[in-house]
């Protein structure tokens, strides 16, 4: 019994602690009262749940700067967090916070937590490239299940530079005139032969 | 004459060389305990030596550990921002990597109007935007556009690749 009383005091003590620096964050001090409020208790969700709070702080920091409103500061953060939730429940709960960032670029860009789920078994390194050019893509008028299949297509072998390569020749074709989806179309298939010359 | 002379030198000392050497039965023991009273004087001074072998076996260890030679997911390189803005008075580039903070991330101008600033950045997306006289905002015309814009001005992203990404 003691013991017991003794772990959940140390529990309280780490909680408070956790807490107390997030409170003594001097970034917080950017945010208006109430919005700290809001914004800190999503943020103390988010860690519990173990999911990086760095991202959060940063979008309400943005926020202000911005001159957003409270409400629209929140909103925006506990939008983030909720992302990044359903980004990790398709990357796994191994995901670093660049490819969790990444994989809500990806699902805001339309592609699916398949698409996502899908890379992760596809691909056995870092997502955060494949996914932030598959986001990158879509930024350019590609559509989205195009982006995906191709970016899929090169997930397993290609190199980061590789992808950032690729996603740079698209969007010059872009840039060119050619219509986003042939461009995609085009350079992948330019890609796949460069990959295996012996074939006609 | 003087060859006669030397080769009977010679043969004199070669005779004394031949007498046989008298030495007493003790002599050997003697030697041996000589050597080995040397060998205990001598035996502190290599425990003393094992310490510069200890040393370089932990720092051995240390660089494992520590791999130096590897590349960190803390090494930032150098990204260069630019923006062209002719008219501007002021431009700041302010995104995640800098807490959205205008102080931290000033740019400087060129006589053409071209703006530019390097941040060091780690491995990573980020999402950031150009702040034009400290009320206009812009993306980075070179830069993808971030779809996920919450406040209605426009921010771009950049990703860098390295390890860590």
């Amino acid at each position: 019994m003691r013991s017991l009383a003794a772990c959940l005091g140390l529990m309280g003590c780490v909680l408070l602690s956790v807490r107390s620096a997030a409170a003594q964050d001097p970034r917080y001090q950017r945010l208006d009262p109430d919005t700290r409020a809001h914004v800190s208790a999503v943020i103390d969700s988010a860690r519990t749940v173990g999911l990086p709070t760095e991202p959060l702080i940063q979008r309400a920091l943005e926020g202000v700067l911005k001159g957003a409103g409270s409400d629209r500061i929140v909103a925006a953060v506990r939008r983030l967090a909720v992302d990044l939730g359903v980004a990790r429940s398709a990357l796994g709960s191994g995901a670093s916070s660049a490819e969790l960032e990444a994989g809500v670029a990806a699902l805001r860009a339309g592609a699916t937590p398949t698409v996502l789920a899908q890379l992760r078994e596809h691909r056995h390194q870092s997502l955060t490239v494949a996914l932030a050019v598959l986001a990158d893509l879509a930024a350019r008028g590609v559509p989205v299940d195009s982006a995906a299949a191709a970016v899929l297509v090169l997930a397993p072998t290609a190199r980061d530079a590789d992808l950032v390569e690729f996603r740079r020749a698209v969007e010059r074709d872009i840039a060119l005139g050619a219509p986003p989806a042939a461009a995609t179309s085009v350079r992948l298939d330019a890609t796949a032969r460069a990959a295996a010359p012996g074939r006609p | 004459m003087f060859e006669h002379a030397d080769s009977e030198i010679i043969e004199r000392v070669i005779r004394q060389l031949r007498k046989p050497v008298a030495m007493d039965s003790g002599f050997d023991a003697r030697v041996m305990r000589e050597i080995a009273a040397d060998t205990e004087v001598s035996r502190p001074r290599l425990r003393l030596g094992r310490w510069p072998w200890l040393a370089a076996a932990a720092l051995f260890a240390a660089l494992l550990i520590a791999h130096p030679w590897s590349q960190r997911a803390d090494v930032r390189p150098d990204y260069q921002f630019v923006l062209v803005a002719p008219n501007a008075a002021s431009v700041a580039l302010v995104g995640d990597f800098n807490d959205w903070n205008p102080a931290r991330s000033p740019m400087r101008a060129t006589r053409a109007g071209i703006w530019a600033t390097v941040v060091p950045l780690a491995p990573g997306r980020y999402h950031y935007a150009f702040l034009v006289n400290g009320v206009e905002w812009r993306r980075d015309p070179a830069a993808p556009a971030a779809l996920d814009d919450d406040f209605g001005s426009p921010s771009s992203v950049v990703t860098v690749v390295g390890k860590g990404s």
